[in-house]
């Protein structure tokens, strides 16, 4: 069931008045039994490896809580990591390493290739990979750590801890919750609170305005060159990446706006995931702002104690786990090379930036404000465009003839249905303005925050007849939704 | 009384968020209805386009020869040289993309209003492929669902909840602002090149021809069967004389593709005549004649469409009705 579906939309209502009608006590059943329903609607089997780990790492974490000694608590945490992340590793990685081996082996030995290929077709497993098993896994893990750590306290009820994996509207794509903020909130009385709905409907209507009239119309040019991008000249292709970049951001933006309003509609409050990205001044910031939920995981569970341990090194050290750590994040996405030199790439960009601090600081000081805000947003813009072609791109060698082409090949830019066109560049500029707006005027006449009512359901009532007149009702799922 | 009513509406209480969706709903409902008809008044106010062609199809040819199909329909035949060597009015109703279901659904309002003479049904290789786009593309159709009933049937196909979704204004018209904007603007009648329906291709292929395998299997879609099925019954039905045709492609095929020979089995046991040039030798050997593989250019037109015709004339049934147009 996606968010965008008329199907979810009726399953929520239907959610969202039980919420209501439910006792304190069950409410958290009302939670599961709609997040199991949820997940398995297309089929139920995919429900066994979430509802596994749920009650695996249920009982691990009340296992360390009750370890006596220090190296007892050590291996039960170890065992519980290394099961969580092992399944992990099975259901996206095991593909991939099957064949990275087998290469390997075909390279060592001549004479073994043969029985090598053969092997390695035997071994390729068909593995459907459970939807949103890398969140899932990554909310368990940090979790086991701060239980471990002494910073949470292991859930005594096994109801609560599954309905916070499994809650439905962060269970496919986060955002990364932490257990810190989400269990408290189940056991709260699930009072009717009238900004809570009010916020979250038009947080939703935003959302689907993102994913349907932007992400999935953007889509549309971009999936016409990246699957034929060795036609197309390279003016064609600079505009397919850009257009990406901002398929990618509507597109998931959208998601987690909508996760966010239907989680803030049933009275839970979950984190921010973006803060207007494409206006961050440097690649660095960039990441502060984009997908927080993931990068704030990253960087309190890995970055952090990894830069601690390599502390000797010095400034190396920072350097050495900030590269780590997006070749990991990179590779988070799924199990390709363009992912992990995705990952390579941030991890270039954000060295250099973290060497060239003070300098650019001092540059920045000579140059009007304005100039140097325009110059940061371009320049981290268009890093990202280049680095999101190998995130696009089926094959290192595809990204790199895309590269190749864009640079050599000349010609008239690709404009199949003037329409898709117009939409698309409609749609950008309706979000470069709307994200402008709040970073730089915030504070301005504003329509969706409104005191006039009719002006904010105008202005609401615009936004779904948009959706109506130019969204693509028949458009894909969520990109996250792969990851 | 406006004390419990306060009472009851108290802000920010549930009856007042009730009320005030109530009263968003109420303004949605107004400006999709007033938006809704403004769109529909000029869909079927264009006077060029793709949108207007179909339009123009389903509601305004009385022609006596019509083509259906897709792309293959739409860009290789010409009614001009039907027109000119049958001496019958003739007009393409095929667009570019479409599966079997446009066809059908065209047909079914078509024959609503009146009987060609003979219809000419172009069958692509993989006409019975499953594929999703395939119903994302009845999309086509929506502005007819509300005027045409005979057509719901097939345009509820696009999903269970279509029916819900057409109770939108707007939503038939999803997709289409720029082009109805095009459509009714004079610039746009000059733009497209329109030959009764047929659009010529200008390309011509310069290559080799190559080898393509046809055998391998790909899940059949039934309710596209069905509608193929469904075609041929009506047309009989109607009385009106059938035609399927495998028009030329640009490349030597090894085995036959699953769609056609499951169309050509059907077509037989229905006894209506499946008219094939797909393997045809002219036109393997001159790349010229086509714009690319699949379809072939301006010029591999005449020469089908006449090929087509001979064919066509050669036949008992033609003969007889030019010989009681002539009595006439």
């Amino acid at each position: 069931m996606v968010f965008d579906s008329l199907s979810y939309f009726l399953f929520f209502f239907l959610v969202i008045i039980l919420n209501y009608c439910t006792p304190l006590q069950y409410r958290w059943v009302l939670l599961l039994i709609a997040s199991i329903f949820f997940y398995s609607y297309t089929n139920p089997v995919y429900l066994i490896v979430p509802l596994f780990i749920s009650l695996f790492t249920y009982s691990a974490a009340l296992q360390i809580e009750k370890a006596n000694t220090h190296t007892k608590k050590q291996w039960v945490f170890i065992i519980a990591v290394v099961i969580n992340a092992g399944l992990l590793v099975f259901f996206k990685y095991s593909n991939f390493f099957s064949n990275l081996l087998f290469d390997g082996l075909n390279f060592l030995n001549g004479r073994f290739a043969h029985s090598g290929e053969l092997y390695k077709n035997d071994l390729l497993i068909k593995i459907i990979a459970p939807l949103g098993i890398s969140y899932i896994i990554f909310q368990a893990i940090g979790y086991l750590i701060d239980v471990k750590n002494g910073n949470q306290l292991a859930e005594k009820n096994i109801g609560y801890f599954t309905t916070y994996i499994l809650f439905f509207p962060k269970l496919i794509a986060g955002p990364v919750e932490k257990e810190s903020l989400f269990l408290p909130q189940i056991s709260k009385t699930p009072v009717f609170r009238y900004d809570d709905i009010s916020v979250g409907l038009k947080r939703v209507i935003w959302g689907l305005f993102k994913k349907l009239v932007i992400a999935d119309r953007l889509s549309i040019y971009v999936n016409a060159v990246y699957n034929n991008f060795e036609h197309h000249s390279g003016a064609t292709l600079a505009i397919a990446a850009f257009f990406y970049t901002f398929q990618l951001y509507a597109d998931f933006s959208g998601y987690t706006d909508m996760a966010l309003g239907f989680a803030k509609m049933l009275g839970f409050d979950l984190m921010e995931n973006f803060n207007r990205p494409f206006l961050a001044k440097s690649v660095t910031e960039f990441w502060r702002r984009f997908h927080m939920s993931l990068s704030s995981w990253f960087n309190e569970y890995f970055y952090t104690p990894l830069s601690i341990a390599k502390r000797d090194w010095g400034k190396w050290g920072a350097v050495y786990s900030l590269f780590i750590t997006f070749i990991i994040l990179g590779f988070w996405h799924g199990a390709n090379w363009t992912f992990i030199i995705f990952g390579i790439l941030q991890g270039c960009i954000l060295s250099i930036e973290f060497f060239t601090r003070s300098m650019r600081k001092t540059v920045r000081k000579k140059i009007p404000a304005f100039l140097n805000t325009i110059a940061g947003i371009v320049f981290t813009i268009s890093y990202y465009t280049f680095s999101l072609i190998f995130f696009r791109s089926g094959s290192v060698m595809d990204a790199l003839h895309y590269i190749k082409r864009l640079f050599s090949s000349r010609g008239s830019v690709f404009i199949e249905n003037p329409s898709i066109m117009l939409f698309s560049l409609m749609g950008i500029f309706f979000l470069a303005i709307v994200e402008c707006k709040k970073e730089y005027w915030n504070e301005l006449f504003t329509l969706s925050n409104n005191r006039n009512w009719i002006v904010r359901n105008c202005y609401y009532c615009f936004l779904l007849l948009v959706i109506l007149i130019a969204g693509v009702f028949d458009g894909g799922e969520f990109i996250y939704f792969q990851f | 009384m406006i004390e419990p009513l306060k009472k009851i509406f108290k802000r920010r209480s549930f009856p007042y968020l009730f009320f005030k969706i109530a009263v968003f709903f109420i303004l949605l409902f107004l400006v999709d209805f007033f938006v809704g008809n403004i769109f529909k008044h000029f869909f079927f106010k264009q006077t060029s386009g793709w949108e207007y062609r179909t339009k123009y199809s389903i509601e305004d040819t009385k022609a006596d020869i019509l083509i259906f199909g897709a792309s293959r329909a739409q860009q290789q035949y010409n009614p001009v040289y039907f027109e000119e060597r049958l001496n019958e009015t003739c007009y393409n109703v095929g667009r570019d993309g479409e599966p079997i279901f446009y066809s059908y659904a065209v047909l079914q309002a078509i024959l609503q209003r009146y009987k060609p003479k003979i219809i000419i049904f172009d069958v692509d290789n993989a006409v019975f492929m499953e594929k999703q786009s395939s119903y994302d593309r009845i999309a086509a159709l929506l502005p007819f669902y509300e005027k045409h009933p005979e057509m719901r049937s097939v345009i509820e196909l696009r999903g269970p909840f279509e029916k819900l979704k057409l109770q939108s204004h707007i939503y038939p018209y999803n997709s289409l602002l720029f082009k109805i904007a095009m459509g009714n603007t004079e610039f746009n009648k000059k733009r497209n090149v329109d030959i009764k329906g047929y659009v010529p291709l200008s390309n011509s292929l310069n290559e080799p021809i190559r080898k393509v395998d046809l055998s391998s299997k790909y899940p059949i879609d039934s309710n596209k069967v069905n509608c193929y099925k469904s075609f041929i019954n009506d047309c009989i039905k109607a009385n009106v004389k059938l035609y399927l045709v495998s028009s030329p492609y640009f490349f030597q095929s090894t085995g036959s593709d699953t769609s056609i020979a499951l169309a050509k089995k059907i077509a037989n046991e229905k006894n209506i005549e499946f008219i094939d040039f797909s393997k045809d030798g002219f036109f393997k050997s001159n790349s010229k004649l086509f714009d690319d593989t699949v379809h072939v250019n301006f010029a591999g037109s005449t020469i089908f469409c006449n090929r087509l015709i001979d064919t066509l004339i050669s036949r008992d049934h033609y003969k007889t009705v030019k010989i009681s147009n002539d009595i006439k």
